[in-house]
């Protein structure tokens, strides 16, 4: 060696020369990296020369030791670029952390937990089965939660809009109709509203040239109405006030989905015009589909006048007229106008009820048909929304208890799961993986779990929304417009995330008590420690779930409790076996002339002309024609007995009920005493009337009513009977006073009219021959509301049903969870305790003692989870007080039928593993 | 050399945890984490080029330890190492798991420390 000593060698050349004999021309991709990699090492070799050196050896020697430590070439180049690529190589779990590329490491976690999870498939199904099951009922009524309640209103300022009802103090209700003469008044005298607008609901039949007559639901409405809502039309305009006025011309506003229908939205359809009852009508504009809102709420929340609310509720309105009200025809004592208005600025419901309340009574001094008439001004949106708004919270609430019964199921699971892996994260540790990228492990599995359960959950969704509207009472507003939109989406998909999340948690809790020696020992199930806080954790789950499930089956016992009393409700009439038609005689070929009165010639003679051919059908046994079918209130009027005219002045009104000659016979309504209508009561002859129970017992206590006299629409009419009390104002409400008059001696003034025959035999057959039987006799009148009466009853309590429905369906899978909780839970239990079960049998335990050990268990989880699920029900159920009939929210039989039923299921889910434990082999199982 | 060399399959198997424990006490650069292996094992254990540096950089890559240059005044810029959070972890792990191996190991062939 000719160096020169006292110099430094060239270490960086000196590294490089020895890399390339071993033909490495690259460490790593990174030519800079390389650098670094070769500059580093070269330090090292200085330094450790220069301290060779000082401590006296030789130079040459020194630089030869230093050397030395960059070993063989090959075994260097080998040792480099295997730490220089640690990625590539890295063994599956991908435990090697490190920034470069996280999105990388991401992918590689998500498909080694899709693999995962693909190894234990019956944990995976179990998982994603339970939590798509939460998910998928919570988006669905979450679904209708958002159509129903969170979209905004297709009104301008919906909260400055409000009913203006008037209330009868007699008859105790307060969400009646308005007189003509009344709103008129209104308009003049109050400050408080913006603007006043009349509407009333009806039926029209368009007839077009060779199509089948059809019935569409209409809207009278003042011309203020469209505007006051803040509608605009899309085509045309709405009326003017020249076109509301007595005599203006035939127009019609039509909506959205008629112009498709009927006239294939032809651009040219303002001006074209539309056979109504046989009346032709120029339409003059088209509203938008929404125009309707709410009209069906308000219809049903009115006392009376709800015209086609009560035939069917999934009704639309297709068609606006106006009013054109004349004052000297609807006089102030007949009430058929609702009234919207819009609060004025400044304006509060308050002060407009302060004012309506002292115009009212101005009224009322001014004229005897305003006698008890007040005002009652309510929001719409409290119209619209508040009987559905409590029990679509309700639903949304157990449905978010299904779901964290299922989310404590899966915590369950995965807790259960993540012992038996403790050994592989103890492993993994000890390894060197760190928590972060364990935990980010874990959450990659639990995000496959989740993204699958997310998408069945929303396949379990859409099925479980088209069942949901079908069966949903109509009458929830925009029940049509329910769909799966963005933002349910974004909540289902936030729920998963969220419920992804929890359970994240529960892998990073474990992995961060591993104790390592001791899972790391043969025995995992045994040798982990932190085990007991672990099944004191699933034990909690367990009684948290079963609490849940109490719950749930509490409210749903206390609803088909009340689903129960009102389906034993006595309704005085009997549906079954009843077919029920409706249709209506236009003006133009069945003329109702006010001074013709009763004697509505072509009316009579049709009515005559159906019975007869019905009375033909084979199997029909009694058939009537009436005003109002039972499920249908009807109007009521005012009346009074002769002879107490000064007693009846505070009477309340009653209901009128306009019924053939059959009917009582066709219901099944006991006659009490006297007479039911005969032939003999025609129109030329001495005006009769028949009472029910309640005017008998409230108003003729103590007296014969049979053979007084009625004064009732302008004639005075002999009792000549009493009939039982029919609650024609829906099942949970008695039946209020009702005088029935015979149909030829009061028919209707708008034609309307039902068929109720009684026949034995299918209902569908039968509802073709009453449409053939009308077609024969008038071929263009068009027959709707063609349905068993039973069904128009079990239409009524819609809402009851609903709600019943869902939360038995809700209660029945918190069931079968909290059975699925307690069963696993037990289960592992008994495989993690089968050592010491092994010795008990061996040292003699009989089975009977082993059994009670498991099922002492199960049955203190149980207990436990009764008790606070009874406290949280106590406190809970009371939510669903509006619901029930009949029932109070701490019904000592809905929470003793609840209870047994959960105890029994969950005392078969610990009797399973109770039986497994039994069988135990105590040799092999102390051999485990 | 005056104490037996350890074989190369047990220096393997613990540099991991040595140089985690060495950086545990603050930020060394390669050739001082050498020293201090020597230095503490009184010799018995060291660590060449050729070992030290890829078990280094393996570290790093797996987020343990991390590496940066440092430049300071009139000196050369040198790569320091430093222990990261996961690091100390693993640290902590290994040293249970070694003494609960150490311990095993003596029951069985009594060995003598001094």
């Amino acid at each position: 060696m000719n160096a020169p000593r006292h110099e430094a060698p060239n270490w960086r050349a000196l590294v490089q020369a020895r890399l390339s004999l071993a033909s490495i021309e690259r460490i790593t991709d990174d030519a800079a990296h390389d650098e670094d990699i070769v500059e580093e090492l070269a330090q090292h070799l200085a330094q450790r020369f220069e301290d060779h050196v000082a401590r006296g050896i030789p130079r040459p020697q020194a630089l030869d030791l230093a050397l030395a430590e960059l070993a063989e070439p090959a075994t260097l180049a080998r040792a480099l670029r295997d730490s220089a690529r640690p990625r590539r190589i890295a063994p599956v779990p991908p435990i090697v952390g490190g920034k470069p590329s996280m999105w990388n490491d991401f992918v590689q976690d998500l498909r080694y937990g899709a693999r995962v999870l693909m190894r234990s498939r019956g944990f995976a199904t179990a998982a994603v089965l339970t939590l798509a099951i939460g998910i998928g009922a919570t988006t669905a009524i979450f679904s209708v939660v958002n159509a129903v309640l969170l979209q905004p209103a297709p009104f301008r300022e919906m909260d400055r809009l409000t009913m203006v009802w008037e209330t009868d103090r007699n008859t105790g209700t307060n969400r009646e109709p308005a007189s003509l003469p009344d709103i008129i008044d209104f308009k003049e005298r109050s400050r408080q509203f913006t603007a006043l607008a009349a509407f009333a609901a009806a039926e029209r039949t368009i007839t077009t040239p060779g199509g089948e007559p059809t019935r569409v639901p209409i809207l009278f409405s003042s011309h203020e109405l469209i505007p006051l809502l803040g509608i605009t039309p899309s085509r045309g305009r709405s009326f003017t006030s020249a076109e509301d006025a007595v005599g203006g011309p035939r127009v019609a506003l039509i909506s959205d989905r008629l112009w498709d229908r009927q006239f294939q939205r032809t651009p040219d359809i303002v001006g074209k015009t539309i056979r109504l009852n046989d009346v032709e009508t120029t339409i003059i504009g088209v509203v938008p589909a929404a125009a309707d809102f709410g009209t069906m709420q308000i219809l049903r929340a009115a006392a009376y006048g709800r015209g086609f609310a009560d035939r069917d509720l999934r009704s639309r309105v297709d068609i606006w007229l106006p009013i054109q009200g004349d004052p000297r025809v609807l006089v102030r004592d007949t009430h058929p106008l609702l009234v919207l208005g819009r609060l004025a600025p400044g304006a509060t419901v308050a002060t407009a009820q302060e004012e309506l309340t002292k115009i009212t009574a101005d009224l009322e001094a001014a004229y005897p048909s305003n006698v008890a008439r007040g005002a009652f001004i309510e929001p719409l949106s409290d119209v619209i929304f508040s009987r559905v708004r409590g029990t679509l919270w309700v639903l949304l609430a157990a449905v978010g208890f299904v779901l964290l019964i299922a989310c404590v199921n899966v915590a369950n699971l995965l807790l259960a799961r993540g012992t038996a892996r403790l050994r592989e994260v103890a492993v993994r540790t000890a390894m060197g993986a760190p928590l972060r990228r364990l935990v980010r492990q874990f959450a990659a599995e639990n995000l496959v779990l989740t993204a699958a359960a997310t998408v069945l959950g929303v396949a379990i969704a859409l099925v479980a929304l088209r069942g949901l509207v079908s069966l949903a009472p109509a009458d929830i507003p925009r029940i049509t417009d329910i769909r799966i939109d963005g933002l349910v989406l974004a909540v289902a998909i936030g729920l998963a995330v969220t419920t992804g999340l929890a359970f994240g948690i529960v892998p990073a809790i474990q992995a961060r008590r591993v104790d390592l020696q001791g899972a790391l020992k043969a025995d995992d199930s045994r040798g982990a420690t932190a085990g007991r806080e672990r099944s004191l954790l699933r034990s909690t789950l367990v009684v948290s779930e079963i609490a849940l499930a109490v719950v749930l089956m509490v409210g749903a016992g206390l609803l088909v409790k009340s689903a129960w009393r009102l389906s034993q409700v006595d309704t005085g009439y009997r549906s079954d076996g009843v077919v029920k038609a409706e249709f209506q005689l236009p003006a133009s070929r069945y003329p109702a002339v006010g001074a013709q009165w009763p004697n509505f010639v072509e009316m009579h003679r049709f009515n005559d002309e159906l019975l007869t051919r019905v009375a033909g059908i084979p199997g029909v046994s009694a058939s009537a024609i009436v005003g109002n079918h039972p499920v249908d209130p009807g109007s009521q009027n005012s009346w009074r007995v002769v002879g107490r005219e000064a007693e009846g002045q505070n009477w309340p009104e009653v209901s009128i009920r306009r019924v053939s000659v059959g009917y009582f016979e066709t219901v099944e309504l006991p006659v009490r005493s006297g007479r039911a209508f005969r032939d003999g009561d025609g129109s030329a002859d001495q005006p009769v009337s028949i009472i029910n129970e309640t005017i008998a017992r409230r108003f003729f206590e103590g007296r014969e009513p049979v053979g007084q006299q009625i004064r009732l629409w302008g004639a005075a009419r002999t009792i000549v009977g009493v009939v039982k009390d029919e609650r024609i104002n829906g099942l949970a409400r008695e039946a209020p006073p009702a005088i029935y008059l015979p149909f030829r001696q009061a028919p209707s003034f708008n034609g309307a009219e039902a068929l109720l025959v009684r026949a034995s035999g299918g209902v569908s057959a039968l509802g073709a021959s009453l449409r053939a039987a009308v077609r024969q006799i008038d071929p263009q009148l068009a027959v709707f509301g063609v349905q068993p009466l039973s069904a128009t009853v079990g239409a009524s309590v819609a809402q009851q049903r609903f709600v019943t429905l869902l939360l038995l369906a809700f209660a029945g899978v918190a069931l079968i969870l909290a059975a699925i909780g307690i069963h696993g839970v037990l289960s592992y239990t008994v495989v993690q305790r089968r050592h010491e079960l092994g010795i008990r049998v061996a040292l003699g335990a009989t089975p009977e003692r082993v059994t009670s050990l498991v099922l002492g268990q199960g049955a203190r989880l149980t207990a436990a989870g009764l008790v606070i699920g009874v406290l949280a029900a106590l406190a809970l159920t009371r939510v669903l007080a509006t619901q029930l009939y009949g029932v109070s929210t701490t019904d000592v039989t809905a929470f003793a039928a609840a209870l047994p039923v959960l105890a029994a299921v969950a005392l078969l889910a610990t009797w399973l593993p109770a039986r497994r434990a039994v069988r135990l082999d105590p040799l092999e199982a102390m051999r485990d | 050399m005056a104490k037996p060399a350890l074989t190369s399959e047990m220096k393997k198997g613990s540099a991991e945890l040595l140089i985690l424990a060495i950086l545990e006490d603050g930020q060394r650069h390669g050739y001082e984490v050498a020293r201090q292996i020597e230095h503490r094992s009184r010799g018995a254990i060291s660590f060449h080029v050729a070992s030290l540096y890829p078990m280094l950089y393996r570290l790093e890559a797996k987020g343990l330890i991390e590496g940066r240059w440092v430049e300071k005044a009139g000196q050369r810029r040198r790569r320091y190492y430093r222990l990261t959070s996961e690091g100390a972890e693993v640290l902590a792990a290994q040293r249970s798991l070694w003494q609960e191996f150490f311990v095993g190991i003596n029951r069985v062939a009594r060995l003598r420390t001094t």
